[in-house]
């Protein structure tokens, strides 16, 4: 009798345990509402780079994309957005290249910028002439 | 009941056991992974942001639109950052709290500023940050000038009836107070940068009447960080003009100028790095304004 009911409860257990971790895992995952810019799909933390690399084309503050792109959580963030921009330019994404080729250019000097890049770079606006 | 319990004990079954196990492990399976183990969170949408989180991402969008001036991507990204809600009325949000917050301070936050507004205001959207730093006008950069003394005003000649002099003016350098002209009776004259190392982050300020005369005693208030103001008055420095005045800023930092009660429109000017040529030297220092208002020719 006892048996029987010590097994009884050991294969409801077993069930439940594998029914709550299905769920748990599955249709009914826990559901983030307060999640911090790390945890952004890719898709839309690629998005979001691509803006703060516009950003950047308008207030031409490096450091304040750097301070927006930090949020990210990337190791790198340099790496990242230089990853991001080679990754722009293989898919051939022509609005955003230039805009990326542009933030990596003011991330690691004109002088690191990787070969490929180079062809992108926006021309350089030519020094106002000085007077007196 | 014989053959009650010859069902029971063939089937082997305690089905109240198997339900309490079939509970616990249920209840364990779910604390397991929603506590102790949840699923690692990798497909965030933006709307699923935390407040602080959301702000950033409307903050890039909105820089992202001053940049491409694509108003439906700018649509489209917000309304995944606020599916359920007005989304120009959440970027108007956005910029009151980032004012209220005094996230002011810098060029940068200014920008932002005005990048929200230049959003939202043009799609019905309202909030608390409205007008608070216009977009100023163009400036150009020009090299610095030498500053000519005024012309001097000719004399008239004497009159052959002598004239009974007048009683000598007093405290000539005093501050004569003019009377109060009405709201709205100054507009702004002039806006120009210049680039001088003597005079790093200066803004000079003039006031003149409808003839062009420098009008002294006219308070001048400053106002930056979105709280912080000074204010002063012209003709304290009658060396320079009568209607004079100036104010020194700090490098790096937006400053809006207004005369209080006496104009609609108030320039706001920022303390950015430029660069002048000194002899053959290129000399980085703070960008200074003239800022001048004329009295309404009524």
């Amino acid at each position: 009798m006892a048996k029987r009911r010590i097994g009884s409860l050991l294969v409801g257990l077993l069930i439940g345990l594998s029914t709550g971790v299905f769920l748990g895992w599955g249709p009914f995952p826990v559901e983030y509402r307060n999640s911090p810019l790390s945890a952004l799909a890719p898709r839309y933390q690629e998005e979001y780079t691509l803006m703060v690399a516009e950003g950047y084309q308008v207030d031409r503050d490096i450091e304040a994309a750097l301070e927006r792109l930090r949020p990210l959580g990337k190791p790198n963030t340099i790496d990242y957005v230089i990853e991001l921009t080679e990754r722009y330019i293989s898919q051939s994404n022509i609005p955003a290249i230039p805009v990326m080729v542009a933030l990596v250019e003011a991330l690691i000097g004109p002088e690191n910028l990787p070969a490929i890049m180079q062809l992108y770079r926006p021309t350089p606006t030519p020094a106002p002439a000085t007077q007196g | 009941m014989t053959s009650s319990k010859h069902v029971r004990s063939s089937r082997g079954v305690s089905w109240w056991a198997l339900a309490l196990g079939l509970a616990l492990g249920l209840a364990v399976g779910l604390v397991y992974t929603w506590e102790i183990d949840p699923v690692i969170e990798r497909n965030t949408a933006p709307w699923q942001l935390s407040a602080a989180a959301r702000e950033d991402y409307v903050v890039a969008v909105a820089l992202s639109y001053a940049q491409n001036q694509d108003i439906l991507l700018a649509a489209d990204r917000l309304r995944a950052v606020s599916p359920n809600r007005n989304v120009w009325d959440v970027v108007a949000e956005v910029a009151c709290n980032r004012v209220k917050q005094g996230k002011t301070v810098t060029n940068s936050d200014i920008r932002v500023i005005r990048a929200l507004e230049q959003l939202y205001r043009p799609q019905g959207g309202s909030g608390c940050a409205d007008g608070l730093y216009p977009t100023p006008e163009p400036i150009t950069i020009v090299p610095a000038t030498p500053t000519f003394p005024p012309t001097p005003t000719l004399t008239p000649p004497p009159s052959k009836t002598p004239t009974v002099p007048g009683p000598t003016p007093t405290g000539a350098m005093a501050v004569v107070p003019t009377s109060t002209p009405a709201s709205g009776a100054f507009a702004l004259a002039r806006l120009q940068s210049f680039c001088d190392p003597d005079r790093p982050g200066v803004i000079e300020v003039r006031i003149y009447d409808a003839r062009g005369n420098g009008v002294p005693g006219i308070p001048v208030t400053v106002t930056w960080s979105g709280n912080e103001s000074d204010t002063f008055f012209t003709g304290l420095k009658p060396e320079r003009e009568a209607g004079y005045a100036d104010f020194s800023m700090e490098a790096g930092r937006s400053y809006t100028v207004t005369l209080p009660g006496l104009v609609s429109n108030a320039p706001t000017v920022e303390a950015d790095s430029c660069q002048a040529s000194v002899g053959d030297e290129v000399v980085t220092t703070v960008t200074s304004y003239y800022v001048n208002f004329q009295a309404r020719s009524n």
